[in-house]
């Protein structure tokens, strides 16, 4: 009885100690995620230290150095002129932000002080991106200045403390940054999906389960040229149990997979919440069982190693291509009908419905049917055409 | 209990004592074996039987039908006609109780070379019935009885050839079997790893097993066989003692158990 399932612990125990099937199913996913993460941005925000040179040490200056370490994308590093100059001629630093002699009292009389930039090349994609926020902070405080100026001369003879008017006009700036008068709204790039990793995301791990199909089938036909499955057939096990044994072995393998790909997409890629990659976790030990059992049909139709490995190649190219898993196949056509046939079709639908809106498991009646009725046509075709030898 | 209920249960012990001692003392009855592939065939009409405790030589050229007989017997092929008793148990009807009684080594080495030589062992323990600790005790012993102690935990992967057909004999001890079959051992192996499978079959058979041995080597099968069947074109052409063989052609301390074998089946190529 419990024969099958050690069979399976045993298949899972090879698994996990054979290097090129090991890094065909992890190594290979983690080197895609790496790539998704470096495309499409798994984390978004942006920090980075700033290096300042105070060589006014004026009011004005604190405030723009106070306003700047304020910031959550930026830290303020202190440096004195010499020290930076230095670090910037040993490439410790690409960017240095300079302020001036007289920024303070520039500022206070109107004019137009200017802050000095000091980087190597193009001061880097950092020192660009710091150039800018520092640029906007300083323009920020400077018409904050000349606001509070031009009111006072507006008001002058009006009464009102001055300090009032610097408290108003502060404020004002603060919730004009808070809420901006105009606003903006991003749109993903992809149809009308948010983000293009929650199409790409569902078909690159049913793609994977579907890689499951090309090792499963050729193990299969490895252990039969080798002799074990005729020699367990020699021991008290069934022909049954070694076929259970094996399926199960292959659900085990599969999931293995989609635990890992699962895993990155939530730590790597932030994606889902933990209910839904449980969701997807239990929908995905479906997919995985659905594709053993071709998996199955095909390693025990097979007579020799090439023939395991084109025709599971075949099927899954065709299942990944025609299932819509790098393109959307619309919603009528001959690709669509095309998809139809395919298991990807369906676990990329259900994938993406509880991923996109929220979907639970149990809504997805039509995918959770498709990979059970694989399942169990897939496993009465493979038992028919089973053999050991 | 009255004097002749107690003569009867006593012929009754007696007769089921010397049924035991019969199918004891035969422990493989083959009688007119035959099995065809696809309109050719690879066994006809065989009968033989191997006694307890007996090491018994099948030979035969290429293609002669010994590893189809051996695949008959150990219930992986189903033959088209005749009958296969062992342990008094038949292949056919009784298939799994035959599987508690034999062990099999086969031709091609039949393991999982990404695994240690203990979890090979223990995962053919398993699925012979034994349980987890007693798998291990299992393995460990037989390990010890191929010399491959030492090497147990190492990847069979890193094995020559020798010690790979060593852990190959190991795991067909892994069911105690009383019957083992042993098809061709000791192919491509060094005379040293050759000699300790011979030392190692000698002291399985002291132990009281019955084994079916394969070989091309004759010199093999001279040294260790108590009785040899000589099988070409699927038929059992001769069997007998070594020495019956060889006197068939002269005298047997002169006469060569190859000259035997190329007398009775032919000097012509077999592919």
């Amino acid at each position: 009885m419990f024969r099958p399932i050690y069979i399976a612990i045993f298949e899972l125990k090879r698994y996990l100690t054979s290097k090129g099937e090991l890094a065909f199913s992890i190594a290979l996913p983690i080197a895609l995620f790496a790539l998704m993460y470096g495309a499409f941005g798994g984390d978004t925000d942006f920090n980075a230290t700033v290096d300042i040179v105070d060589l006014d040490g004026g009011v004005h200056a604190r405030e723009l150095i106070s306003r700047l370490d304020a910031l959550d994308e930026l830290s303020v590093r202190e440096r004195d002129l010499d020290d930076a100059e230095s670090a910037l001629e040993r490439s410790a630093v690409l960017f240095v932000v300079v302020i001036p002699d007289g920024f303070t009292s520039g500022l206070e009389s109107g004019g137009s002080p200017r802050l000095t930039y000091k980087q190597r090349g193009n001061g880097g994609e950092t020192g660009q991106i710091v150039a800018a926020i520092v640029g906007s902070v300083a323009s920020e405080l400077g018409s904050g200045i000349r606001v509070s100026q031009s009111v006072s001369e507006a008001l002058a003879g009006a009464n009102i403390e001055s300090e009032r008017l610097d408290r108003a006009v502060h404020v004002s700036m603060s919730n004009a940054q808070v809420n901006p008068p105009v606003g903006v709204t991003v749109t993903g790039a992809w149809n009308d999906r948010p983000d293009v990793l929650d199409r790409l995301m569902p078909g690159i791990l049913v793609m994977f389960l579907m890689f499951a199909v090309t090792l499963g089938s050729q193990s299969f036909v490895d252990e039969r040229r080798g002799g074990t499955l005729e020699r367990l057939m020699t021991t008290r096990l069934g022909i049954n149990q070694l076929f259970i044994g094996k399926y199960l072995a292959g659900v085990f393998r599969a999931s293995c997979q989609a635990a890992v790909l699962l895993v990155l997409a939530f730590v790597v890629l932030r994606f889902g919440g933990l209910s839904e990659i449980l969701q997807l976790a239990v929908f995905s030990v479906l997919v995985a069982s659905a594709v053993t059992a071709v998996g199955m049909v095909i390693g025990s139709a097979a007579r020799t190693r090439d023939q395991a490995i084109w025709a599971a190649v075949f099927f899954t190219m065709f299942m990944t291509v025609f299932g819509g898993t790098f393109f959307d196949v619309g919603s009528d056509g001959p690709l669509f009908l095309l998809s139809k046939v395919t298991i990807n079709h369906y676990a990329i639908d259900a994938m993406s419905q509880m991923l996109a809106d929220g979907s639970h498991l149990t809504e997805q009646l039509v995918g959770v049917g498709v990979m059970w009725g694989v399942t169990v046509t897939g496993l009465v075709i493979a038992r028919i055409i089973f053999r050991v030898s | 209990m009255d004097r002749r209920a107690s003569s009867f249960l006593g012929i009754k012990a007696f007769i089921r004592q010397e049924a035991v001692l019969i199918d004891m003392s035969e422990m493989v009855v083959v009688k007119n074996l035959q099995k065809s592939f696809d309109g050719l065939t690879a066994v006809n009409d065989v009968s033989f039987s191997i006694k307890t405790s007996e090491i018994f030589g099948l030979l035969g050229p290429n293609g002669a039908g010994k590893t189809t007989t051996i695949r008959i017997l150990s219930t992986v092929l189903a033959a088209d006609d005749g009958d296969v008793q062992i342990g008094g148990y038949s292949v056919l009807e009784e298939s799994d109780t035959v599987r508690e009684v034999i062990g099999v080594c086969p031709q091609e080495l039949a393991l999982y070379p990404e695994l240690s030589a203990i979890d090979n062992l223990m995962f053919f323990g398993r699925m012979a019935g034994l349980s987890g600790k007693s798998a291990r005790d299992v393995a460990n012993k037989h390990l010890e009885a191929v010399g491959l102690q030492d090497r147990a935990k190492d990847k069979v992967d890193h094995f020559s050839g020798g010690m790979k057909r060593r852990v190959n004999i190991a795991i067909a001890l892994m069911s105690n079997p009383r019957l083992l079959f042993l098809d061709e051992p000791t192919v491509g192996i060094d005379p040293q790893s050759r000699n300790y499978i011979f030392e190692t079959v000698e002291k399985l058979r002291n132990q009281g097993m019955t084994i079916l041995y394969t070989t091309h080597y004759m010199e093999e099968a001279d040294h260790l066989c108590d009785r040899l069947g000589i099988l070409d074109h699927g038929q059992m052409i001769r069997i007998g003692s070594p020495e019956e063989l060889k006197s068939e052609i002269g005298d047997p301390n002169e006469v060569t158990l190859e000259q035997v074998f190329l007398e009775l089946t032919g000097r012509n190529l077999r592919d």
